[in-house]
């Protein structure tokens, strides 16, 4: 179904000629398989819908009157900015997608540490633009090449650097919005005119019905521009890099140190991340960065970081006595950055670690200490731009179980879900066998610490449907595990009440049925209330969770 | 009227009804310049299912509530009816102290408990709140955080709401829900508890943050009945160090400096009426100190706890130093007239009875927003050429700049000493408050906290807001009952 001429015509004009197409070879590229990492759909055999068009605008004024035509023609549409994520896709017929990789300025308040940012404006820049005024920016653990917008206002947006950086909601300081209906909100002092510098307000947040603990995932029309609070980087204005690909590193001076932290056991573990939590040691805080699990990680950071070794050098490396002693060393790790503001900082940050160490029984990796090991650690932690190799083993990733809350809950069940891991890499062929124990994540999910999230990563070959079908099998598998110990729905499922398996949105009666059995339903009412305000022809999909308020009558 | 008080005693019982013309009185009106209104009844419920009831026969008899949680004296105007026939729901007597857990540092209270309450049940397990500027003794904490009374330490401020994290919120359609992490769950904190959920994230539950409906709107969407706080550790060694200047704008560089590094633990700038105030108990003292304080002050707190605490304050105080030294400034433990410790102490600490700026002249008028504070010295001129054209003594005009959200903006306060037995002053003040309110928001000052005229002067700079802003209200309010005629426009 092609869209009607005057409608296509309508947009033509808005964006013109060179920034719309319905040419089929286009529209194409903008689907998505559900399985793909970041939309923790769970691995599928599915696309989502074709697209009537793409449009590309390059202003909030054209993506206004792009939505004012939808509205008027009763078209749906999606915005993506990065298209990491199958959230960014539209998921029904009747449909066209925004593509705002035309919208991409950074402007930055280096004084009052905050950058002005449009959709297509990625970590990784913003993050090389802080650097030349002694800034950093938070990066998610999607990685450097995420859209910082994006996880501000549309998704999780924590990482590896929250306990210092704060999750990317926490450091939103203003949003322009284009709602559902064509209406612009500037949200804060940006909506008098007043300035970036603070997102909420007057009075009650607007901001709180365009995100919360996620956002809402394009469901709530296009956000065009926000202000995100950037972080000190005492370190070089430039990022500069040594090494060969994909063992890219880095050595940022003396106030920067990176250590992978051990421990005997779980429970010292989780006294030395409470310690870190209660103080300001870190800047970044993470575990099992490099993707391999328990009973490989040593034996895989030698072969990711010497571009002479490839992976069929592992069954040789795992002979070695030496590193297989390194493997053992790092059973209950993860990884950290210090940065010394200055001198005498860098020393109190120093000593702090080794108190830590001295009062938990933990010690630093030796291996790690060695000047590449190090450089290469410092260079993936500071901008996670190493992603791609999520991708390199099967072609395709999902994190699965995804621990998240309370550090002294997740420590009980961890070894008890890294078996359940473990049986499927071991006794089925569907996943990567990626070294048992795979349970992976920052050191917390909030600025100054408090929560964790543990993703196990999860890699399979999304074009062999044998291997989608285990891993889904398995991650149900995983869903009873997070259900019987009341963790909520596994990172793969946490998308699965939003959009079919197929790609195509809910009705709402489908959402109903959902949602009237939550434990305080009438959070998904107020949510469907808000949704009539502000997009009362029901145009982003079914991202956003509602129940019809009428299925509460007498509740 | 009687039939509204029989509904009423039968939720909350005859003795939490309270229909007494000197009750009535003391809810009409407040320290402000607000116009006075007497409720119809004082009710005081004592658990969150009376609230619940409260409203929903609210809703049926279309009976306006104001919610109030501290004791007076009130100085906002949003604890004064601003409509007729309005039931006052009283919630200081629902104080109880729910939860303290010291391993997630976090804490549940009802509104009614007070800080030197809170604090003195969190010292006992090693604890702390970060505290607005010496708030009074019977100051509701809920309220303060509620309404983000900005907080001395900006630097753990990772979020704009911290150090509130969840709640219970009844909303003005009746209906109660826990917000953020809290929504996910069961709808009983025990039950949560006993899942090892301890109410930590504050967004959410879902893809909405219900929290920001309920926050700085003086209970015109509806009433919370307990939060979860974030803490700190409490302090072993705990200092705090004084940088004077002849001008605000000579400390604006050290403090973006300190901020940046996200050294120290408290930070604010003050003038020396500001500060006067804050340290006198007399106004014969406030008056000396003014004469010996320097112009401006920045306090800059240092501490430490239980990682290394003596290396890590000994360490700041070096660098800090080395910071003011590169200003041109001086970082000192004492000044002529104050001591950092006495700073410490007046700033942490409560104040009985009378508000802290009420000594110097018996009443006192704040114009307070946001800006930035590169920004500061514009505002702070302009309202001494305005405190000058309306015949204002400025040495009496006190100011206070605290940085917020890890430096990312600050609030800026104006405080207007006045003899409230003095008509003529009085008047003279209210003038100026009006003309000062109005130019500050000309020049960017952001009413975040809109209260009385600010609401009109600010709503009316950003109608797209208020729209969404009256939608919302017409959805968790939809009968218009919760603190009717706050946050609209005139």
């Amino acid at each position: 179904m092609a869209l009607a001429r005057e409608v296509y015509q309508a947009f033509e004009d808005i964006v013109g000629n060179r920034n719309i197409s319905e040419d089929i070879g286009v529209c194409e590229t903008y689907r998505s398989i559900p399985s793909q990492t970041s939309a923790h759909y769970g691995p599928s055999k599915e696309w989502t819908p074709l697209p009537q068009a793409v449009i590309l605008p390059g202003s909030t004024e054209e993506v206004q009157n792009i939505v004012k035509i939808c509205n008027k023609y009763g078209i749906e549409f999606k915005a993506g900015s990065t298209f990491w994520a199958t959230m960014a896709y539209i998921g029904g017929d009747n449909a066209v997608q925004l593509d705002m990789r035309r919208m991409k300025s950074i402007e930055i308040d280096a004084k009052n540490m905050a950058a002005v940012v449009e959709p297509f404006a990625i970590a990784g820049t913003i993050q090389a633009e802080a650097m030349k005024v002694g800034l950093n920016v938070q990066i998610p653990g999607v990685g450097c090449s995420s859209s910082t917008l994006a996880s501000s206002s549309g998704w999780a947006g924590f990482g590896p650097a929250s306990i210092f950086m704060g999750a990317n909601p926490e450091n939103l300081l203003g949003a322009e919005w284009v709602l559902p209906n064509g209406e612009i909100l500037r949200t804060g002092s940006l909506g008098s005119g007043d300035g970036w510098f603070c997102g909420e307000g007057p009075g009650p947040s607007t901001r709180g019905i365009l995100r919360g603990i996620f956002g809402p995932a394009g469901s709530m029309g296009v956000c065009t521009k926000i202000a995100t609070r950037l972080h000190p980087w005492p370190g070089p204005k430039q990022f500069r890099t040594y090494g060969k690909a994909p063992a890219y590193k880095a050595d940022f001076g003396d106030n920067f140190k990176c250590y992978t932290l051990c421990y005997p056991d779980w429970e010292s573990w989780a006294r030395s991340v409470q310690y870190f939590h209660e103080s300001d040691v870190l800047y970044i805080g993470h575990r099992q960065f490099n993707m391999f699990g328990r009973n490989l990680k040593a034996f895989m950071l030698n072969i990711i970081t010497d571009p002479e070794k490839q992976l069929s050098d592992l069954p040789e490396l795992l002979k070695d006595p030496e590193i297989q002693k390194h493997n053992d060393n790092m059973k209950h790790d993860y990884q950290v950055v210090i940065a010394g503001m200055t001198k005498r900082d860098m020393e109190y940050k120093e000593k702090a670690i080794d108190y830590i160490l001295e009062q938990t029984g933990g010690w630093k990796h030796e291996m790690m200490l060695e000047k590449e090991k190090h450089d290469y650690a410092l260079a993936y932690m500071t901008r996670l731009g190493h992603k791609n190799l999520n991708y390199v083993m099967c072609g395709a990733y999902e994190g699965t179980f995804g621990l998240s809350g309370n550090v002294w809950k997740t420590i009980q069940v961890v070894e008890e879900a890294s078996a359940q891991k473990r049986k499927w890499e071991t006794e089925h062929t569907c996943i990567a066998a990626t070294g048992g124990d795979s349970a992976m994540g920052g050191v917390s999910s909030l600025g100054g610490g408090g929560a964790t999230g543990w993703e196990f990563f999860t890699n399979f070959d999304s074009y062999e449907l044998e291997s989608v079908q285990g891993t889904s099998d398995m991650v149900d598998e995983n869903q009873a595990f997070h259900n019987k110990y009341a963790f909520g729905p596994d990172f793969c499922r946490w998308n699965s009440d939003v959009r079919h398996v197929n790609g195509y949105s809910y009705t709402q009666e489908e959402h109903d049925e959902m949602f009237a059995k939550a434990p305080q339903p009438w959070i998904y009412a107020y949510q469907y209330k808000i949704r009539e305000a502000v997009n009362p022809n029901h145009l982003c999909g079914s991202y956003l969770r509602t129940l019809s308020p009428g299925k509460l009558e007498g509740k | 009227m009687e039939s509204l008080k029989k509904k009423l005693v039968g939720i909350v019982g005859a003795r939490n009804v309270i229909d007494n013309r000197d009750v009535l009185d003391s809810y009409s009106k407040d320290e402000s310049f607000a116009t006075p209104m007497k409720p119809w009844f004082v009710v005081k419920p004592e658990n969150a299912a009376q609230v619940k009831e409260l409203v929903k026969s609210a809703r049926e008899t279309e009976t306006p509530l104001v919610p109030v949680s501290s004791g007076a004296p009130h100085f906002k105007g949003d604890t004064v009816p601003s409509v007729p026939q309005s039931v006052i729901v009283d919630l200081s007597g629902m104080n109880k102290i729910i939860s303290v857990n010291r391993q997630q540092r976090m804490a549940v209270i009802e509104p009614g408990v007070t800080y030197d309450q809170l604090q003195e049940a969190l010292a006992k397990e090693g604890m702390t709140l970060a505290v607005s500027l010496r708030p009074r003794a019977n100051k509701s904490v809920l309220t303060s955080v509620l309404e983000m009374e900005p907080r001395l330490n900006c630097i753990h401020q990772f979020n704009y709401t911290e150090p509130l994290r969840c709640s219970e919120v009844t909303f003005g359609d009746g209906n109660q829900i826990y917000t953020g992490e809290a929504g996910n769950g069961p709808k009983d904190l025990q039950t949560q508890w006993d899942l090892g959920k301890w109410q930590v994230m504050s967004n959410g539950p879902n893809m909405m943050d219900f929290l920001r409906m309920v926050m700085q709107a003086q209970g015109s969407m509806g009433i919370v009945t307990w939060v979860s706080l974030k803490c700190e550790l409490l302090p072993s060694i705990h200092k705090m160090y004084l940088v004077p200047a002849k001008k605000s704008v000579d400390l604006e560089d050290f403090l973006y400096k300190v901020v940046r590094v996200r050294f120290s633990d408290k930070q604010f700038i003050m003038n020396k009426a500001c500060l006067a105030s804050l340290l006198a108990d007399s106004k014969e003292d406030i008056a000396k100190l003014k004469s010996e304080l320097p112009a401006w002050v920045s306090a800059v707190g240092i501490s430490g706890d239980i990682l290394l605490p003596e290396m890590k304050v000994s360490a700041q105080e070096q660098d800090i130093a080395d910071f003011a030294q590169d200003c041109g400034l001086q970082f000192l433990s004492s000044l002529p007239g104050a001591t950092g410790e006495e700073v410490l102490a007046r700033s942490i600490g409560t104040c009985e009875g009378k508000h802290w700026k009420q000594t110097a002249k018996g009443a006192f008028q704040d114009i307070f927003f946001i800006t930035t504070l590169d920004k500061t010295s514009v505002f702070i001129n302009a309202m001494y050429e305005l405190a000058i054209e309306a015949g204002y003594p400025t040495e009496d005009l006190g100011v206070y700049i605290q940085p917020q959200h890890m430096g990312t903006s600050v609030h800026l306060e104006f405080s207007l000493p006045y003899d409230p037995e003095n008509t003529k002053e009085a008047k003279m003040v209210k003038a100026l408050y009006t003309v000062a309110s109005e130019k500050m928001s000309s020049l960017g000052g952001y009413y975040a906290r809109p209260y009385d005229i600010w609401a009109n002067i600010q709503l009316k700079k950003d109608a797209q807001s208020y729209k969404v802003l009256q939608d919302l209200k017409g959805i968790f309010d939809p009968s218009n009952i919760m603190n009717t005629g706050k946050l609209t426009l005139k």
